[in-house]
C-alpha cells in the first residue's frame, strides 16, 4: 500500500529504482536482471532505514537527485560519496536520518566512487513490471531514468524500533583512495579461445576504465590478445573476427572481449551475442565494478569457485541487519 | 555439428554455458530448446535463468542452493535421458510481420553509415551480390518466401534470432565492421545466416532490408499482443514476411499509434518436426533435380 511520496526537484544523471534479485526469469527474452550495481552500499541502505535488505530504493551515478519528502520518514544514503545535505546542511552517510514532510535531500556530484544508494523507509512503491520494480532505464523497462517533478510512491513502514542506526567504518564497502582496484575473477567460460599466454596476461595487466561505461557495460584499455587456434580455424558459422562466436548467453560480470576491446557486462548489459567471454568476475566484487572511476585501473586477482563462494559469505554477512549498529 | 556430449564452460560463480553442438541449423537448435523444456520441467529450485540460443544455452543459478557439480551432473542426467532426436511436434504460433522494403527509414540509416564509411556497399545491393540475386526484387521474393523459427532471443529485449526454414531461402551477409551506432526500430537485418528484428532503436551489425511498422516490443503494454510481456515473440515461433507499400505501411504505423493494431498471429497451429525435415529434404532435392 502506498501511503506516502517523494518528489524529484533534480533528477541528477541517470537516477532510477532498483530492487533485488531483480528480474529474474526473463533472460530468454532479452530483458536484462538489472537490479543495484553495487548491491554492498545498497542492502546496508535498506537495513539502516529498517527495510527488508532486497528492497526498492534509488540509484545514483556520479551527479545525485535533489529530493522533497512528503511524509515524515527514515532516509539513509550510503556507497559514493555525494556529499548529501539535508535543508542545505551536511548529514552523515552510512547512518538513519529522520527527515520531516516537506524537507528536501540533495546529492552533489560524487568525490569518491561512483553510485550513491537512497533508501526511504517503507521503500519505493513504483509499479511491478514483469516480476520486478528494477529499472532498465535505456529500454523504459519498469520506468526509466529519474525526471523533474516526477513523484515516486513510498510503501507503508516496516515495523521499526524507531532507533537511529549506523554502518560502523570496518563494515562499510572500501572505495579506491590510489585510483586503483583489485577485482576478483574466475577463468571462462571462453578462455580456451585465448592464447594461455593471454590468459595470464588478464590476470597480471593494469586495465584503464574508459569513460564509455554505463550499467550496461565497462569498457577497458590495456594490452592486446592473443587468440588460440580454435578462435582462428573454425566454422564461418562462428563469424570473421577470431573474438566472434555463434551467438551464446553472456552471464553476468562477464569480460566480454569484442575484436580487443575488454567490456565488462554488468547488470544492464545484452543477454547473448556473438562474441566470446574469456573471464568472468566473481559476483561477490560487482560492488567494486559499480564503485571504479573512468580513469582508474584495475587488476584482476584469479580466484576459483571456492575462493567466489568465500566471497559472498563474506558479503553475506556484512549485508545482514545485525551489521548496523544503534547510534 | 553435434558433439558427443554436453560440454559445460562455467561462466563465474553464478552461471554456466552448455554447448551442444557447433552450427547454425535448424536441427542442433532443436535440441537445445528440448533439453531446455525438459531441464524446466524438472524444476530445480536453485535454476534462476536459462537462456537456449543457437547451439548452447546458458543456465543463472543460485550456488548457494546447488553446487556447480551438482548442477551439470542433473543436466547431463537429463541429456542421456531425452537424448539428441530431433523429432516430434510442438505448438508453435505463426506470426506474419508486415514489411516495407527498401523503406526511407534504414536507407537514411544506411546512408548516415556510408557517410563515415565510403567503401561500403548499399546493404540491399551488397545481399544480392553475396547471395546470387538478380535485384532487389529477387531479394524480396526469397526474403519473404520462407517461414522463419525463432531460434533464440536477446542482446536486448525482444531481438530474436530468425533461420530461414526453407533451405533453399537462405540469405547470408556479413556483419557491419565497425557496428552501426543506431538502427531504427522496426528494422529488418540479415547477419551470418540469419535474420533479426531490431525491437527499438539500438546500436546494430545487421545488413538492413526494410521496415515493419509492427512493434516486437511494447514498453507499455498498450497493444493486445503485449498482454503477457513486453515483447512479442518467443523461441519456438515461427514468422513469415508480407511485403507491403509505404501505404498500408504508413496505415500501419497509424494504427500502432492508436493503440489499436492487431498482429497477425495465428495460435492454433502445430508444429511436426518429422514432417518438417522429411519436406525440408524433398525442398533440397527438387533444386538438385
Amino acid at each position: 500500500m502506498t501511503t506516502g511520496s517523494v518528489t524529484v526537484l533534480k533528477p541528477g544523471l541517470e537516477t532510477t529504482v532498483q530492487e533485488l534479485p531483480g528480474r529474474i526469469g526473463y533472460l530468454e527474452q532479452g530483458f536484462p536482471i538489472s537490479g543495484p550495481f553495487d548491491s554492498w552500499s545498497f542492502r546496508q541502505a535498506n537495513i539502516l532505514v529498517g527495510n527488508p535488505r532486497d528492497t526498492a530504493a534509488l540509484e545514483c551515478q556520479f551527479l545525485g537527485p535533489g529530493l522533497r519528502f512528503d511524509r515524515d520518514l527514515s532516509v539513509a544514503v550510503t556507497g559514493a560519496d555525494m556529499g548529501p545535505k539535508l535543508d542545505g546542511a551536511p548529514v552523515p552517510m552510512w547512518q538513519t536520518l529522520r527527515v520531516r514532510a516537506g524537507q528536501t535531500l540533495e546529492l552533489g556530484p560524487a568525490l569518491t566512487g561512483a553510485r550513491a544508494y537512497i533508501a526511504v523507509s517503507g521503500g519505493l512503491d513504483t509499479p511491478v513490471v514483469l516480476g520486478s520494480r528494477a529499472v532498465f532505464h535505456m529500454a523504459r523497462v519498469g520506468g526509466q531514468a529519474l525526471v523533474k517533478d516526477e513523484v515516486l510512491p513510498v510503501g507503508s513502514p516496516y515495523a521499526s524500533r524507531g532507533e537511529i542506526l549506523a554502518i560502523p567504518e570496518a563494515s562499510r564497502p572500501r572505495f579506491s583512495v590510489d585510483r586503483r582496484m583489485e577485482v576478483e575473477a574466475l577463468a571462462g567460460p571462453n578462455d580456451s579461445w585465448l592464447d594461455p599466454a593471454s590468459v595470464e596476461m588478464f590476470f597480471s595487466a593494469d586495465w584503464l576504465v574508459q569513460a564509455k561505461s554505463n550499467r550496461t557495460g565497462m569498457r577497458l584499455t590495456g594490452p592486446e590478445f592473443a587468440f588460440a587456434d580454435r578462435a582462428i580455424n573454425k566454422k564461418s558459422d562462428h563469424g570473421q573476427d577470431p573474438s566472434n562466436i555463434i551467438d551464446h548467453g553472456y552471464p553476468l560480470g562477464a569480460v566480454n572481449l569484442a575484436g580487443q576491446t575488454p567490456i565488462i557486462l554488468v547488470n544492464d548489459a545484452p543477454s547473448t551475442g556473438g562474441f566470446i567471454n574469456p573471464f568472468t568476475v566473481a559476483s561477490a566484487a560487482f560492488w567494486k565494478l559499480a564503485q571504479a572511476r573512468p580513469g582508474e585501473v584495475l587488476r584482476f586477482r584469479r580466484i576459483d569457485r571456492e575462493g567466489a563462494a568465500r566471497l559472498r559469505a563474506a558479503l553475506d554477512r556484512v549485508t545482514s541487519e545485525g551489521v548496523a549498529i544503534r547510534v | 555439428m553435434l558433439h558427443d556430449t554436453l560440454r559445460f564452460y562455467p561462466g563465474g560463480d553464478r552461471a554456466v554455458e552448455v554447448e551442444l553442438g557447433d552450427g547454425m541449423v535448424f536441427t542442433l537448435n532443436f535440441t537445445v530448446h528440448r533439453l531446455v523444456a525438459a531441464l524446466r520441467e524438472a524444476r530445480i529450485a536453485a535454476i534462476e535463468d536459462l537462456i537456449p540460443e543457437l547451439a548452447s544455452f546458458q543456465i543463472t543459478y543460485d550456488p548457494d542452493r546447488i553446487s556447480y557439480e551438482d548442477l551439470i551432473r542433473e543436466v547431463a542426467a537429463i541429456y542421456a535421458r531425452i537424448g539428441a532426436d530431433v523429432s516430434g511436434a510442438l505448438p508453435s504460433r505463426l506470426i506474419t510481420m508486415p514489411v516495407l522494403y527498401f523503406d526511407d527509414q534504414t536507407s537514411d540509416c544506411i546512408a548516415d553509415y556510408t557517410k563515415a564509411h565510403p567503401d561500403k556497399v548499399a546493404d540491399p545491393d551488397l545481399l544480392c551480390r553475396i547471395n546470387g540475386l538478380e535485384d532487389r526484387a529477387a531479394l524480396v521474393r526469397r526474403h519473404s518466401g520462407t517461414e522463419y523459427w525463432v531460434a533464440a532471443l536477446g542482446f536486448w529485449p525482444g531481438l530474436c534470432s530468425l533461420l530461414s526454414l526453407n533451405p533453399n531461402a537462405r540469405i547470408t551477409a556479413p556483419k557491419y565492421n565497425p557496428p552501426r551506432t543506431w538502427t531504427p526500430k522496426g528494422a529488418i537485418g540479415i547477419g551470418g545466416a540469419l535474420c533479426c528484428i531490431y525491437p527499438d532503436r539500438t546500436p546494430g551489425g545487421y545488413q538492413l532490408i526494410g521496415r515493419t511498422p509492427a512493434p516486437i516490443f511494447d514498453g507499455a503494454q498498450r497493444l493486445p499482443a503485449f498482454r503477457d510481456s513486453l515483447a512479442l515473440l518467443r523461441a519456438g515461433d515461427r514468422v513469415r514476411f508480407r511485403p507491403v507499400g509505404a501505404e498500408e505501411c504508413a496505415w500501419i504505423d497509424a494504427e500502432v499509434a492508436a493503440g489499436r493494431y492487431v498482429h497477425d498471429i495465428v495460435e492454433y497451429q502445430v508444429f511436426s518436426v518429422d514432417r518438417y525435415l522429411d519436406w525440408e529434404k524433398a525442398q533440397k532435392a527438387g533444386v538438385r533435380a
